[in-house]
């Protein structure tokens, strides 16, 4: 097994009262791209921080490529950081932004030039080299702050919400274009965001982390289908939570409710009775609200996707008394929480 | 300067003039006028009084002459003053940002208790009469640590630049993004490397309007340099004093339109090198 690319033990970040990071343990994978994931204030910024070198941790060890480097400063831990606000240098124009890195390691200056173009043809900007920052817009900003951390040759690339000051459909192109730079330079990247979308497309290993700590991590397909707990499946978009006959807790997601007349057969699924409170109509779908005594005798509200062409039974309506089946394969079994409802902010 | 100018000129104008120089309120506008009238028409006196041909400072002049113009410049205690005066202005703005700089870093930057404590105790000489300012240096530094009146000076203007440097400084430290030197950081960057190639140049236009304000305020300063004025080390407002308690003719006007052609110099400088708008931008925060 190589060693992990970087690795964070036993880490805690405690800012007076507050911890912000729980003794968290955590192995970034080589060559994979890492998203930490979470609401504001889990603590996901203030991890990649420490890992970047920006403040020290209260206690634990941060290993960089097998070697300690707790109280390495930024400056000699080689990582490529892209900020959230991209922090380009507005004095500079956009091939020197991206050539300061070389140039603070002493590389001279035909070779700079040529890194730097180097890494702005590898994010599509060559030819804006001689631009100020403040004359890009700012999808182009935010490449130029990925090739400025591209262009030190950084043992990791780290990005602190990279996306989210971009307008919904950039942010979708810029998806697709963080994963071509990943498997094109074979970077380690460790990705900060609240979006679980955008973590579900770009993580080959997603971390999940809540108040400080990590609550589940995993590939996301792994994750996804079977969250841990309720944090996790409301985080992951999971709307109905129901007790089973059993007791144990389930999570199940609108598109896989179905709704059927009150008399139809049960098959492998779990049935219930419920009436329609409100139909939404949505285009490809209807969103239905649903009023239910769930198989453990709590009374539940539910969402369900109601597609018109491909389901079969009557289109329902207000006040329909029905019957929704949730077939066993789709119900995500969950960890009893303890606090059910704190976290999601 | 117009902004300020104009804030300053007509606090009664409020909000009348906030959306720029055509006011839509006629009392406001009478007001803001009335203010540049007040400030400007007594300046126009002097200088009109120091193209006079006769030999009294008396409005409207006697003819048309530069010969006091020449008197000034010929005159040597103004000389020297002027010397002095630029030496002084010079040297204490200097000191000034070069302490007033790191505290400005510290204040915004730092992570230290205290800071709104630290904030106003460098501001604190803009509040303390320098009269009481200038007898506690003169009192202090002069008889009891026998310094020279030179060295007093300095460090008595240092100190009355001190709040320019750290709340100018500060204002324009204030905009920038705290994430720039994280990033120069992360680049490869010692934190003294981070600061002259990314944290200085931000601070630019802020160090240069301190500098101005600060250069300014030492130059016209009349309570603490008369305090600690000797006769060999005087600046030139205080000579000036002297001369007009002594004789009354069209010399010092010369000597004042020399000062203000020369101030208005500096600001056109200023304007087409860096702009007002980004000078002064950073006080009003």
């Amino acid at each position: 097994m190589t060693t992990p690319a970087a690795e964070l033990v036993g880490v805690s970040q405690r800012f007076g009262g507050f911890t912000a990071v729980d003794a968290i343990d955590l192995q970034i994978p080589r060559g994979r791209l890492t998203t930490l994931l979470g609401p504001s204030g889990c603590g996901k910024t203030t991890t990649l921080r420490l890992l970047a070198g920006y403040s020290a941790p209260t206690s634990g060890r941060i290993l960089i490529d097998g070697d300690d480097a707790t109280r390495t400063p930024p400056e000699k831990r080689n990582l490529g950081m892209v900020f959230q606000s991209y922090a380009l240098f507005p004095h500079l124009t956009v091939a020197d932004n991206v050539a300061y890195g070389p140039k603070m390691r002493g590389v001279p200056a035909a070779e700079r030039r040529r890194r730097a173009d180097e890494a702005l043809d590898l994010v599509g900007l060559a030819h804006l080299g001689d631009r100020k920052p403040k004359q890009l817009s700012g999808g182009q900003q935010q490449r130029v702050a990925l090739a400025r951390a591209i262009a030190i040759r950084p043992r990791l690339l780290l990005l602190d919400e990279p996306l989210s000051n971009l307008d919904a459909r950039l942010r979708v192109q810029m998806r697709a274009e963080i994963r071509r730079i990943q498997s094109e330079t074979g970077l380690t990247v460790v990705l900060v965001t609240h979006d679980q979308d955008e973590a579900l497309e770009l993580s080959d290993e997603m971390v999940l982390m809540r108040a400080g700590k990590i609550v589940q991590s995993g590939a996301p397909r792994d994750v996804f289908p079977a969250p841990a707990d309720r944090f996790v499946a409301e985080f992951l978009g999971y709307e109905n939570f129901l007790t089973l006959a059993d007791g144990r807790q389930a999570a199940v997601r609108p598109e896989h409710l179905r709704i059927v007349s009150a008399d139809a057969p049960a098959g492998e699924a779990v049935a219930f009775d419920a009436v329609v409170r409100d139909v939404a109509y949505r285009g490809v779908d209807l969103l239905v609200t649903l009023e239910a005594t769930d198989p453990g005798g709590h009374a539940v509200r539910l969402l369900a996707d109601h597609r018109a062409d491909t389901a079969t039974g009557p289109t329902p309506s207000a006040g329909d008394r029905v019957r929704l089946l949730a077939p066993e394969a789709r119900l995500a079994l969950l960890e009893p929480d303890p606090t059910p409802t704190e976290g999601i902010s | 300067m117009s902004q300020t100018v104009k804030q300053g000129a007509s606090p009664a104008a409020g909000h009348g003039t906030s959306h720029g120089m055509r006011p839509r309120h006629p009392v406001a506008g009478t007001l803001a006028v009335a203010g540049y009238v007040v400030m400007i028409v007594p300046i126009l006196f002097v200088v009109a009084t120091a193209f006079t041909a006769g030999s009294t400072l008396r409005f409207p002049p006697e003819g048309l002459s530069l010969k006091w113009f020449g008197e000034a410049v010929a005159y040597t205690p103004f000389v020297e003053a002027v010397v002095s005066s630029l030496e002084l202005a010079v040297l204490a703005t200097g000191l000034a940002l070069l302490l007033g700089v790191p505290v400005t870093l510290a204040i915004h930057r730092g992570r230290i208790p205290g800071k709104g404590l630290l904030e106003g105790l460098f501001l604190s000489p803009l509040v303390v009469p320098e009269l009481v300012v200038g007898l506690a240096l003169y009192q202090q530094l002069m008889i009891g640590l026998h310094l020279d009146n030179f060295t007093t000076l300095l460090l008595g203007h240092t100190a009355l630049l001190l709040p320019y440097a750290v709340r100018v400084t500060g204002a324009s430290l204030a905009l920038t993004d705290p994430a720039l030197e994280e990033a120069a950081r992360g680049l490869g960057a010692s934190p003294l490397r981070a600061f002259v190639t990314v944290t200085l140049p931000m601070l630019r236009p802020g160090l240069i309007s301190a500098g101005l304000l600060g250069f300014v305020t030492s130059f016209n300063n009349v309570p603490l340099s008369l305090l600690l004025q000797t006769r060999d080390f005087r600046t030139l407002p205080v000579t000036m004093l002297d001369y007009v308690q002594q004789s009354y003719d069209p010399m010092v006007a010369a000597a004042s339109t020399l000062v203000l052609a020369a101030t208005v110099v500096v600001a056109v400088i200023a304007e087409r090198t860096v702009g007002f708008a980004k000078i002064f931008g950073g006080i009003n925060r």
